[in-house]
């Protein structure tokens, strides 16, 4: 029994010294990445024929837009690199301080590029370096992801990326021209998500221009959706829907309350919109993800400085109606709008 | 993937590297699992409260830095903001009589409403280029440090409070309450007591760890309570297994902790071998159940009576 203190302290003392050993490459690393990527931009395009690139990728939580953007991202590097970019994927299945574990990773591998989907996933990564170029996706507002005031559109550090701000204000101009009628618009949305709440101010105030009375409708999480739909509902003349992920992921219980209720629903993205919406304006999160694929080749292959790089929007958006709801609810599909075509 | 082509992928020094980052996360999560283990182990109180507390602790903590408080002052902040969480789950228990569970989660859902007026929104950044954190993924060595020398001083001031007449009394009316109450002890103040206690260090612990990946998420307490009693499960076992009989307090506190850092290291090891992500979670519930299931069937083997029948057997034989 004795002899079982010593050998604990041993294996403490041998898992310490491996810590410092695994500390040690670390930081030299570190310290020999700016020289390695200021110094490789120039080269880099001279050798891009034989260089080859890691990517990680750190998404958020498993979730179809997300996923498109991850999608559309590898797809436009291996469009460019072929088989000279390696991914390493990793899904924080929605626990934030898995991404900053993930990041942790990405950065004592000492990666050429970072691109992280979600805007935890940005704010560990932007955390966890101030070297490796970092580009993120479906974050909304980078200002306020990164903590910079007065946002001008670069971030004047190791970080630039898309937004997945739809357009506000043809979305109010939409819903104007399909319910000029309506007074209320009730806007439902989920008290967790940062970028849904912004969205729900913009909106708030496009419509208030046009004279429409708006109230948010918030749900903490998807046990409250039908209550707070239902609440929204009889409350209101039309449904607005940011593109939220927990609306996203509940938008059967929202169809089940405003079909019989015959409160029509705009939605803030396709998905939503297929899923209980009437229509919408829609950014396509696999178009993004390719625009910061192209972002990161720009990076990479022709020394790109993220920190001058503005961020970049959805390159285009596409109106678009849900044949079936609009069928039930007996309203004709306006002109110059697209069916949304059924993924399965 | 080929198997081959799959192995030869996984660089053994990519795990190496990580390993600080790992160590340093799970030294904060130990922290928590310091709180979780008052609670659970020593005042047999399934507490619910943290899930909640944690976040608001980085809430806390994020939105008084941002508010250009020094560190330390917004990480009492984040402390007392736990410790009062607590209390409400204490006086929901003790005075209203609402049952453990109950009365947790009562908490840990209105903590939620809490932490977004607290934040302002769901997520707040806290950029370490423009304020002076002690913690944070950009230095994981010096993080690493700041983070053991909180965890040796909760370990130092815990081994010493819990054998003070009060702590003492915690610990009984934990054990059996109905003879601390025959001793006179007042076991309602001394479970609010603890319940506070514990959640004061949830509070910091969470305040540590919004630090350390620059941001405080209204989600990121979502399922501490599992990390929590995974740590301090781990750390149990791993502490019986190691010390045998010598696994007094004093090391079961520094276990805790430990079982904190070997959960990340478990964590960032499944990331290394590029296990599907979507596999994460049951994969980490899976390492908890082997853990908490190894010493039972050690102890099953050890006792059964099939065993003591064929014992038994030989020495009739």
């Amino acid at each position: 029994m004795r002899k079982r203190i010593p050998a604990f302290l041993l294996a403490a003392v041998m898992a310490l010294s491996l810590t410092a050993c695994g500390g040690a490459p670390n930081s030299s690393k570190a310290d020999s990445s700016p020289a390695a990527s200021d110094g490789s931009a120039p080269a880099a395009s001279k050798q891009s024929e034989a260089k080859s690139y890691t990517v990680g990728i750190c998404q958020l939580v498993q979730h179809p837009a997300l996923d498109a953007a991850t999608k559309g991202f590898q797809q436009a590097l291996t469009d460019k690199l072929g088989s000279k970019v390696t991914f390493d994927v990793q899904n924080a299945s929605g626990d934030t301080a898995t991404c900053a574990v993930i990041s942790n990773q990405f950065v004592s591998s000492n990666v050429d590029l970072i691109m992280a989907n979600a805007t935890p996933a940005l704010q560990a990564a932007q955390t966890a370096t101030s070297k490796i170029p970092i580009l993120g996706t479906s974050v909304t507002d980078y200002g306020t992801a990164l903590g910079i005031d007065n946002w001008t559109g670069a971030s004047g550090k190791n970080v630039s990326g898309t937004s997945d701000l739809a357009p506000l204000d043809q979305q109010a101009k939409m819903l104007n021209e399909l319910f000029p009628k309506a007074k209320k618009v009730g806007i439902l949305y989920c008290s967790a998500e940062p970028n849904s709440k912004y969205q729900a101010k913009v909106i708030t105030e496009e419509l208030s221009k046009m004279g429409y009375t708006c109230k948010e409708y918030t749900f903490s999480d998807s046990n409250d959706v039908q209550s707070v739909t239902k609440t929204a509902a009889s409350e209101s003349d039309v449904l607005y829907l940011p593109t939220d992920n927990t609306v996203a992921s509940n938008t059967g219980i929202i169809k089940n309350v405003c079909l019989p209720a015959k409160i029509p629903v705009i939605a803030g993205e396709e998905g939503i919109c297929s899923g209980c919406g009437i229509a919408t304006l829609s950014i396509s999160y696999y178009d993004l993800g390719y625009t910061t694929g192209e972002m990161a080749y720009d990076i990479l292959v022709n020394g790109a400085d993220p920190s001058t790089m503005k961020v970049k929007y959805a390159p285009k958006f596409t109106k678009e109606y849900n044949p079936d709801i609009c069928k039930e609810m007996g309203i004709t599909p306006p002109s110059g709008y697209q069916a949304i075509q059924k993924a399965s | 993937m080929e198997p081959m082509a799959y192995l030869s992928s996984l660089d053994p020094m990519n795990f190496l590297t990580a390993v600080p980052g790992n160590v340093a996360q799970g030294i904060i999560w130990g922290i928590m699992a310091l709180g979780v283990f008052i609670t659970f182990r020593l005042l047999n109180f399934a507490d619910l409260t943290v899930d909640g507390t944690f976040a608001t602790g980085g809430a806390v903590a994020v939105v008084l830095i941002l508010a250009d408080l020094p560190v330390p002052l917004a990480l009492a902040a984040a402390v007392a903001a736990g410790f009062a969480a607590g209390l409400v789950t204490g006086l929901l228990n003790t005075v209203l009589g609402i049952p453990d569970i109950l009365a947790g989660i009562l908490t840990q859902i209105s903590l939620w409403s809490v932490n977004l007026v607290v934040l302002s929104g769901a997520n707040k950044a806290v950029n370490v280029d423009k304020y002076p954190l002690i913690v944070t993924l950009r230095n994981v060595e010096s993080s690493i440090v700041t983070a053991l020398v909180f965890a040796a001083v909760l370990i130092c001031v815990l081994y010493w409070y819990f054998g003070t007449e009060q702590g003492s009394a915690i610990r009984a009316t934990g054990s059996n309450p109905q003879m601390a109450k025959a001793q006179g002890i007042n076991i309602d103040f001394m479970k609010v007591l603890a319940i506070s206690l514990s959640n004061g260090l949830v509070g910091l612990s969470g305040g540590l760890l919004a630090q350390y990946q620059g941001f405080a998420d209204i989600k990121m307490g979502q399922g501490s309570i599992v990390i929590g009693l995974a740590a301090v499960i781990i750390g149990e076992v791993l502490g019986d297994a190691l010390l045998g009989k010598h696994m007094n307090f004093a090391y079961r506190l520094i276990f805790v902790v430990f079982g904190g850092v070997v959960y990340y290291l478990v964590i960032g090891l499944v990331m290394w071998l590029k296990m599907p992500t979507d596999l994460l979670k049951l994969l980490t519930a899976v390492i908890v159940a082997i853990f908490l299931a190894v010493p039972y069937l050690r102890a099953k083997s050890k006792n059964s009576f099939a065993l003591a029948g064929r014992r038994g057997a030989r020495k009739n034989a």
